[in-house]
Formats: structure tokens, sequence, C-alpha cells
């Protein structure tokens, strides 16, 4: 089944319903509530962050977490002194244009655009603290709406992927 | 990034008194803060240093073809590293002879030939100008006047890394590189064809603060500890390595872990136990195999041990990477790395290093945004002129030199920086930087 055979009924249910666990996602992840973040996402899930849209072995990526290293990711954020998150980020995630793709094999393709409003707290004398900084990315996301609408992919393209970045320890 | 919140630190350094901003007595070695924080001493680093040695521009296999190009800087300079439809690598400044325009605004491409936006001037990827436009308003002789791209004067290359000079003349690179020539073969030799490329991405990131905190700090041995604490855990957590172990090998006296400090100012971290605990490649027997039948056994060993090899005044050699450091003002710095693949290794054993690799290193990975978290720390300190004076001096009293003459001791030890900063040093006070 594809989204040109759907009503648009049918569409918007799929958008309000991938809506939802998006606005859910970004709470999660400005409250902290990392653990809670992790169980949105589906035992195979991939997390990633490319900086190259070549599909080449070779290339690096910003991130490209299995659900293994999303979890390491997590602990490392929560459980370690990560100089880089101390003190830490604070975050805004802001989603929108949000846009139903297509559902295949019990896989809903979803397009968004995210922009992060990051800024670390700590002294504001001091270098690199309490300076709000934008980062935004145009998203793509495949849900699988039968196992409780859990993430199997979230694919982040930053604009400056390629570019000098300061600090992307925080989860975008 | 937002504004930098410290308007430029101090101003005025007189000229005779730049060789006193590094001091050298009886086992202490100091450099004195307005190094990271002077406004004009980033411009005379930046003539006298960046554009007076060789520096690295970039890998041959970032223009494997005649047309390649790509962009990079020399000091503040901006140049195209091209390679002409013979195969012949030139490095030109990116400035139209005309009116001042830069010729190519891609950072990576492919072109025979760059038109200057403004009037139109085609130059050449060798750089000789192919014409202006609506020539008849030049004489006869236009063509004599010499105008082009205005070459680099020296280009030359080892093992795919090509440096350039901005001097007309000075010690050839083979002379440059001799006393770290040995360990370049080594880092290359870890590809059992001899060759290491790089691919099209790189990992770039940009920290408020002085070039030379980079510089210092990939042959520290000293901050793994403390530093790289997070990852301690981290490696601890997924089973690899006992955090208690790793600080233990670190601290460990007697170990053949050694920290050196070359001529040049170049200098090396060496460790027999690669530490860190990323991807370990001594460990996976195909590859070992494939280097000891490649160089032989006794070789391999020399190979496989780990090192951080620092390049002065802008290179680092890394197990998994190169990378460069750019500076851009006193306190702002851009650093690449370009992960390396190994050519003949196999496309999983470098896979599997590229993905360790980025556990480690990148701007969103578990540990190089805590050495650049550290940068910044300092870049506010270095601020307070009560104590103005950095301490270089640990391991001046059990440090030797060897037969080769590179300065030798503990891996934590700072003999690396001693060397960087006698080199500084000279070229800032030197007549050959004075130019």
């Amino acid at each position: 089944m594809t989204s040109t055979k759907q009503t648009w009924q049918e569409r918007a249910e799929l958008q309000l319903a991938a809506q939802e666990v998006l606005y859910r996602e970004a709470r999660l992840l400005d409250e902290r509530r990392f653990d809670e973040w992790l169980d949105l996402f589906t035992d195979d899930g991939v997390y990633s962050l490319p900086i190259t849209l070549s599909d080449d072995p070779r290339e690096p990526a910003l991130i490209r977490d299995s659900k293994a290293g999303m979890e390491e990711r997590v602990f490392r954020l929560t459980k370690t002194l990560a100089h880089a998150q101390n003190p830490p980020s604070r975050t805004q995630h802001d989603v929108t244009n949000i846009e139903v793709g297509d559902l295949r094999d019990g896989q809903l393709e979803v397009f968004c655009n995210q922009t992060v409003h990051e800024m670390r707290t700590g002294d504001v004398f001091h270098v690199g603290l309490a300076e709000p900084r934008l980062l935004t990315a145009r998203c793509r996301y495949l849900f699988v709406p039968d196992s409780g609408w859990r993430i199997k992919e979230k694919t982040c393209l930053l604009i400056d992927r390629e570019y000098p970045i300061y600090n992307l320890t925080f989860i975008f | 990034m937002t504004p930098q919140k410290f308007s430029p630190g101090r101003t005025g350094i007189l000229d005779d008194k730049v060789g006193d901003l590094v001091i050298e007595d009886s086992g202490r070695f100091r450099v004195h803060s307005d190094i990271y924080v002077n406004q004009e001493i980033f411009g005379l680093e930046m003539t006298r240093i960046f554009e007076s040695t060789w520096v690295y521009v970039a890998h041959e296999s970032m223009i494997p073809n005649p047309g390649d190009y790509c962009t990079a800087t020399i000091g503040r300079q901006p140049v195209i590293v091209s390679r002409d439809d013979d195969g012949q690598i030139h490095v030109l400044f990116n400035r139209c002879a005309h009116r001042g325009s830069v010729v190519c605004r891609e950072e990576r491409g492919h072109a025979s030939t760059f038109r200057c936006p403004y009037h139109g001037w085609m130059y050449r990827n060798d750089g000789s100008l192919i014409g202006a436009a609506q020539r008849s308003g030049y004489p006869e002789d236009f063509g004599e006047w010499g105008l082009r791209l205005a070459k680099v004067p020296r280009v030359q290359s080892y093992r795919g890394l090509v440096f350039a000079s901005v001097a007309d003349d000075g010690e050839s690179l083979m002379e440059r590189l001799a006393g770290v020539r040995w360990y370049i073969d080594a880092w290359c030799d870890r590809s059992p064809q001899g060759e290491v490329t790089v691919p099209a991405g790189a990992h770039r990131y940009e920290y408020p603060g002085n070039w030379k905190m980079q510089m210092e700090n990939g042959v520290d041995g000293y901050h793994g500890n403390y530093v790289h604490e997070s990852f301690a855990h981290i490696l601890e957590r997924s089973g690899e390595r006992n955090a208690t172990d790793i600080t233990r090998a670190r601290n460990r006296v007697g170990s053949r872990n050694f920290a050196k400090g070359l001529h040049h100012g170049d200098g090396l971290l060496e460790r027999e136990d690669g530490m860190l605990g990323t991807y370990d490649t001594r460990s996976v027997p195909e590859y070992r195999e494939q280097i000891a039948e490649a160089y032989g056994r006794e070789r391999m060993e020399e190979i496989l041990t780990q090192r951080n090899i620092f390049i002065f005044p802008n290179l680092y050699l890394f197990e998994s990477h190169i990378r460069v450091i750019r500076p851009v003002a006193v306190d702002k710095t851009y650093v690449e790395v370009y992960p390396t693949t190994l050519v003949g290794a196999g496309a999983e054993f470098n896979k599997a290093r590229l993905r360790e690799h980025q556990r480690f290193f990148g701007p969103a990975s578990f540990g190089q945004p805590d050495d650049i978290e550290i940068f910044v720390c300092a870049q506010t300190g270095v601020n307070v002129d009560a104590m103005p004076w950095m301490e270089l001096s640990r391991g001046m009293a059990r440090e030797y030199v060897n037969e080769l003459g590179e300065t030798v001791s503990h891996s934590t030890d700072e003999n690396p920086q001693r060397a960087m900063y006698r080199e500084w040093r000279k070229w800032m006070t030197s007549e050959e930087g004075l130019r």
C-alpha cells in the first residue's frame, strides 16, 4: 500500500500519529529523559547523522548508532564525566514540515525538519558557555506503526554536516 | 558560531621580546599565556611560521585524477591544490591577478580551468592565464606582463602527503622531514601495499580557542586519565577494558610507552599497547599476517606500534586518521579529521576500523569533544595575568637524548611540547622567519 492510494483522512491519521511520536521524542530529549527516548526505537533501530550521501562504507558519519550505540551514548551522557557535557547542554527541539511518505512492508516513511536550539549552561563569562546555538536538519524517519509506532530509522541531514561543528555531544 | 566572548586579548608585543615568551632554565620550561591571546603574536605566527615553513596542504588521494582540485590555506592565504592535465600537482594562490577575487569557491572538484567571477579572466589548472575578457583594452605586450595565478614557490610530496612552502628557498622537504620520515613510513606501511587514502567526507570541528591548544594536545600522554575518563568507563561498560587497568597502564613507569621530541618541532607519542581501547588492529590475525607477509615479522612490530605523530606546525598522523590544524584567529581554530583507508587491508577490516574511529573522534564522538572542551576551558583561563606562565616542565629530569638526537621520556612527559616551542621560538625570532 502506498500513500497515493490512501484517502486524505487515512493520511491525516497517519500524520497525526507520527507527529505525536515526533513531538514526544522532542520533549523526552529536551527534558533529558534519555532512557525513555531509547524506548522509542525498535531493537534494530538506527540513529544517524551522515556527512555525505554516499553509501560507500569508507565514508565517515557524524553519528551512525545501532541501538547498542545509542545506549552507549545515553550512558556517556548520564553516567560518566563527559567534559563536553559538563555543564550539560540545554536543548529545544522544534519539529516542523511533517510529511507522510510511503507505507511499505509495515514501515511508514515520514519526513520532517528539525531545528535544535542548544546552549551549554554554566558561567556566562566563560568561552563556549551560555551561548545559544542553532542546529538545523532535514530528517527522515521510518516508523513501524504495528509495533506501537516505534522508530526503526532516524536520519538527520544537518545543513552544515560537512563543515566545522563545535559540539554535537548532546542528542540531536 | 556566536560571537566571541572576549574581544581580542592583549595586544602589543615588542618584536625583540617574542623570544622571551618561551623560557627554559634549570629544570623548568615555560611559555607565556600571551601566545594564546595576543592578536599580534597570532599575526607573527602566520607570517613567520605558517608562511615560512613547509606546511601540509592536502593528501594526494583527495585529487587522484588530472583536473581534480581541492582548496587549502597557508597561514591566512587561500590556495588551490590542483592536478593538471599531465598529472602534476600545483599549489596556486586563489587570487585573480586582475582585481583580487578568488577564482575557485568550492572546496573540492574537477575543473580544467578556473574563471574569475568578477571580470571573467580565465586560468588553466596549472595557473597560467588563458585570457582576459575584452582583451583589446590592453596593449599588445599584455601577454608579457607575467599575469597568472601565482604559484606557491615550493611544492613537494612525501608518500601521498603534499606539503608547500611560501618561502622561495630553504631546506628541501626531504631535509625537513629527515627526523620524522621513519615514522611516516611506518604509518603508511600499516597498509600492506604502503598506500593510505582518505575518503570524500571528513570530520571537521571548530573551537573558540587558540590553534596551539590542539598542537600540544595530540602528543600529550598525560591528560588521558582525566580528560578521557568518560571513555574509559564506556570501555568498562562494554567489557572491553577495565577503567582502572587503563589508568594504571598510562601511569606505569618502565613500560615501553614513550613520548618523543624530534627535530624541527615534530614529536610523537608511542605506545606499545594502544591504550585507548579503540579497535586494536594488532589483534586481528588476518591483518597481522598481511603485514608480516608484506614487510616481515620484525618490521611488523615496528609498524603496528601505536603512534600519534606531530609534524610542525599543522599536521598530525594518528593510527586511524590525518588531522590538520587550521588557525583562523587567535581564538578560533578549525580542525579537520580525515579517517584513512589502508589500501589492500580489506573492506571489512577498514569498515571496522572506521567504526571504532568514529566512536572516539569527531564532534559527536565519545572522546575528542572532551579534548576540545579543555582547549576552551584554557582559553578563558589564560586571560588571568597573575599567573601567566604555562608549565611544560614535566619529565625534564628523566628525559634523555637517544642516538638519533630525539628526546625520549615517559609517555606522560612534556618533551614533545618542549620540542614544539623550541621550534616555535626559532621561527618567531629567526632571520629566516623575519623575511
